[in-house]
């Protein structure tokens, strides 16, 4: 055998993707424009700060792979917030093949001072002119050739949420990464003195470390170095240069009295400023804008918080009035048919007793019990996306804001806060948009109490058992009992634990726009397959286990005897004086630890009936069913579309109670009272962090020490709050 | 109770707890907030 036969000629190489970083300033809409380009599904929301990690999104474009960046939102490039650093260290030491500039035309100034300090970098820049339509309409002419005369780099406009102009821009960009040497951004000089100082520090440098010419752009270099940015200077390995550096500072900060910071930051903003003034035109009688016309109310100093409580009441009241009859629906079927065929279906393949038990009285009743409130969580996060998506989530943080900076905290603590109403854990990564340690870690240990998603199988059980007829005024009033208690409890860590001042907080507020139908559709979605996910492995785990819990020791005769009834004993004393001390509700708690739907769940396995007995009559056949199925959901459907306008106010009609309670409610609505649910639901949304938002706690802090805190406080929080609301209504004489 | 039966109880309380380890930590609870493998970076 000789060598030849062996060798296989290898697969030629994959040519490497052409890698596109998308810049700009937060809210100009870059994710969007990736999420149009890519096809991707990048978290957006028409507030800042949304992407705080870059993120790539590849895709493949005439025969070439393209390889899209997105990074975090910033106005400058100096490493003083977590997102500038990402974004800076990406372009600087990953060198993409261009640059995409995502500039705001409604807000030309403002993002071109970030456009400025991306010409630094001597990378091809393409801007992509966004919002383009919105700046039209407001009777603004930019003037795109004489602004790409300016700069020296190609300029499309475009709409990102409606797709316009992104074909150019992809065809510029690939151009721009093609031959860089024809599409160099232009040099833009920043006055004599400046530049006659980076120059002479530069040789200087070179001469000492000839290896940094090919590893930075020199000029940018310079300027970092001059800045005094001691991040570059250690990153660069040039410990010891300051004296070198002051030297070259020296003429410049006696000849303008100003360090060369301030300066540099004079001279990118008078550039940013001039080239505004060369191109755009704005018309001559400024209108008021709508969204000025709105903020004069929803930003009112009174008016701004009844507001924001009133906006959060129609949205739960839309929530429950929408999703009610659709949870009854797939409560009616979960619990009839679907049980039915699978306990048929797991006979036919002859599966044991206990199998079909762990069907249908573990997976299909814990599970299931669960499931039936995704119509609820879709609803729910339908209308919270479109709060984001208008801008008005952002004017909502501007209130807080500003209600929250007057008892001493940190205003911008409330964007994370409010992304807790989805889900606390990627509201916990998010803290790290927070400069300092200390809000970091103030705003992480009151997340919790922001009210997410998961608690919500709880409280539409309970709210539909015990108060259908003010179904939105108890739920709103369970968030705003934790908000409430973030605010107060905010006002007491930072009396104790995190004294010291917070630095003032600057936000953006973006015009309000109509989110569009796809947008609304993906974000919806996005947010709520999360459960479904959930509910699909570890609901769906649990479910299992606790099966195995409530018949251990094997052949165990009631439940109560069983392990997790024996935990559940033991406990229940502790919740007695809150009005739940049943081992059920005990049980139920403490498998809600790991997540809070699961108290749903396993509610649904310890209450459902041992054996089940066979309905009276015939038993339907799957077509029966299956008509059955139909005809319910029309019907449901035609009670959601009631209750809509039922809440518009046009016919007052209440939630429809009238199908006979489905079993898990029914069964709620005997062991509690109403007085003790409420106490129960307070319990829950304020009782220990899920175990995911502990592991977000662990990686987001390195520690478990916050994680530890937030368990022992909010375990007290949530038992004395509980306590109060059932012996304070039990001495009150409500709803005993 | 069978053989069988043991096994195929100890296979399912088993992938139940695979289930929960992969999901709660490794997957980071599939948050919704994170990047499309479940990470968050």
């Amino acid at each position: 055998m000789t060598m030849r036969n062996s060798v296989r000629p290898l697969p030629a190489p994959e040519p490497a993707p052409l890698r596109i970083a998308v810049a700009g300033n937060p809210n100009s809409g870059k994710s969007t424009l990736i999420n149009s380009l890519a096809g991707t599904r990048l978290h957006v929301g028409n507030w800042p700060g949304v992407t705080v990690e870059k993120r790539e999104a590849s895709f493949e474009r005439r025969g070439e792979r393209i390889a899209l960046v997105d990074l975090p939102g910033t106005y400058s490039l100096s490493p003083y917030s977590q997102e500038e650093v990402v974004a800076r260290d990406y372009l600087v030491e990953e060198r993409p093949d261009v640059i995409i500039d995502v500039v705001d035309a409604t807000n030309l100034e403002r993002n071109l001072y970030l456009t400025v300090q991306l010409l630094e970098l001597e990378i091809p820049v393409v801007i992509a002119l966004n919002i383009h339509d919105e700046a039209e309409r407001m009777g603004y002419r930019i003037d795109v050739t004489a602004m790409e005369q300016a700069l020296g780099v190609r300029i499309v406009p475009t709409v990102a949420t409606k797709g316009a102009g992104l074909e150019a821009l992809l065809d510029a960009a690939t151009a721009a990464a093609g031959d860089p040497s024809r599409h160099r951004p232009r040099r833009l000089h920043y006055g004599g003195d400046i530049e006659a100082a980076a120059e002479a520090l530069m040789a200087e440098v070179l001469r000492g470390h000839p290896d940094l010419a090919g590893r930075y752009p020199g000029r940018w270099l310079a300027f970092k170095l001059l800045e005094g940015d001691r991040r570059v200077i250690d990153e660069a390995g040039l410990q010891g240069i300051e004296p070198l550096v002051a030297r070259a500072a020296e003429h410049l900060i006696s000849a303008h009295g100003e360090d060369v910071e301030s300066l540099m930051a004079d001279a990118r903003y008078a550039r940013a400023t001039g080239l505004t003034r060369e191109v755009l035109t704005k018309p001559d009688v400024r209108k008021i804008e709508l969204t000025e016309k709105i903020d004069r109310i929803a930003l009112n100093r009174f008016l701004g918080i009844p507001l924001f409580l009133a906006a959060m009441w129609l949205v739960f009241k839309l929530t429950f009035d929408v999703s009610a009859p659709f949870a009854d629906w797939l409560s009616t079927v979960t619990a009839g048919p679907f049980t039915r065929w699978t306990r048929v279906l797991v006979g036919l393949v002859r599966g044991p007793d206990w199998l079909i038990s762990l069907v249908t009285d573990g997976v299909i009743a814990g599970v299931g019990s669960v499931l039936v409130f995704v119509p609820v969580i879709f609803a729910m996060m339908f209308f919270i996306t479109f709060l984001e998506g208008s801008g008005y989530m952002a004017r909502a943080a501007f209130v807080m804001d500003r209600a929250m900076h007057s008892m001493g905290l940190h205003g911008k603590s409330f964007i994370p806060m409010i992304l807790g109403f989805g889900c606390n854990v990627p509201a916990i990564y998010a803290t790290r948009t927070l400069e300092n340690p200390r809000d970091k870690a103030l705003t992480a240990l009151l997340i919790p109490l922001m009210s997410c998603g998961a608690r919500l199988p709880v409280y539409i059980l309970f709210v539909a058992a015990f108060f259908p007829s003010r179904s939105g005024t108890v739920l709103w009033s369970l968030y705003v009992l934790g908000i409430v208690l973030a605010v107060l409890m905010g006002i007491l860590f930072k009396r104790t634990l995190f004294r010291g001042e917070s630095p003032m907080f600057i936000m953006e507020l973006p015009p309000y726009r109509m989110p569009s139908g796809k947008s609304l559709a993906i974000h919806t979605w996005e947010k709520g397959k999360h459960f479904l996910i959930k509910a699909g492995t570890y609901i769906l785990a649990v479910s299992v286990l606790v099966w195995f819990l409530l018949n251990l020791p094997w052949g165990v005769e009631q439940k109560k005897d069983s392990y997790m009834g024996t935990v559940g004993q033991a406990i229940a004393p502790v919740f007695k004086p809150l009005g739940f001390g049943t081992w059920e509700a005990a049980s139920s708690l403490v498998a809600g630890v790991i997540a809070k739907e699961i108290v749903v769940g396993t509610m649904g396995e310890i209450y459902v009936p041992g054996k089940v007995e066979a309905p009276a009559g015939p038993t339907p056949s799957l077509s029966e069913d299956l008509r059955e199925i139909g005809t319910s959901f029309a019907g449901a459907g035609k009670n959601a579309f009631t209750n809509v306008f039922s809440t518009a106010g046009i016919k007052s009609l209440q939630a429809e109670e009238d199908e006979g309670t489905t079993g898990l409610r029914s069964v709620v609505s005997k062991t509690f009272t109403p007085l003790s649910a409420y106490a129960f639901m307070a319990f829950v949304l304020l009782y220990m962090p899920c175990i995911v938002a502990a592991a977000a706690f662990k990686h987001e802090f390195g520690t478990w020490k916050w994680f530890g805190v937030a368990f022992i406080y909010q375990t007290i929080l949530a038992w004395s709050v509980a306590l109060l609301i059932y012996q304070g209504g039990t001495i009150l004489g409500i709803g005993g | 109770m069978g053989i069988v039966d043991y096994v195929l109880i100890g296979l399912i309380v088993g992938g139940a707890f695979y289930l929960l380890y992969r999901s709660l930590w490794k997957k980071k609870g599939y948050c919704h907030g994170c990047d499309s493998s479940g990470k968050c970076k």
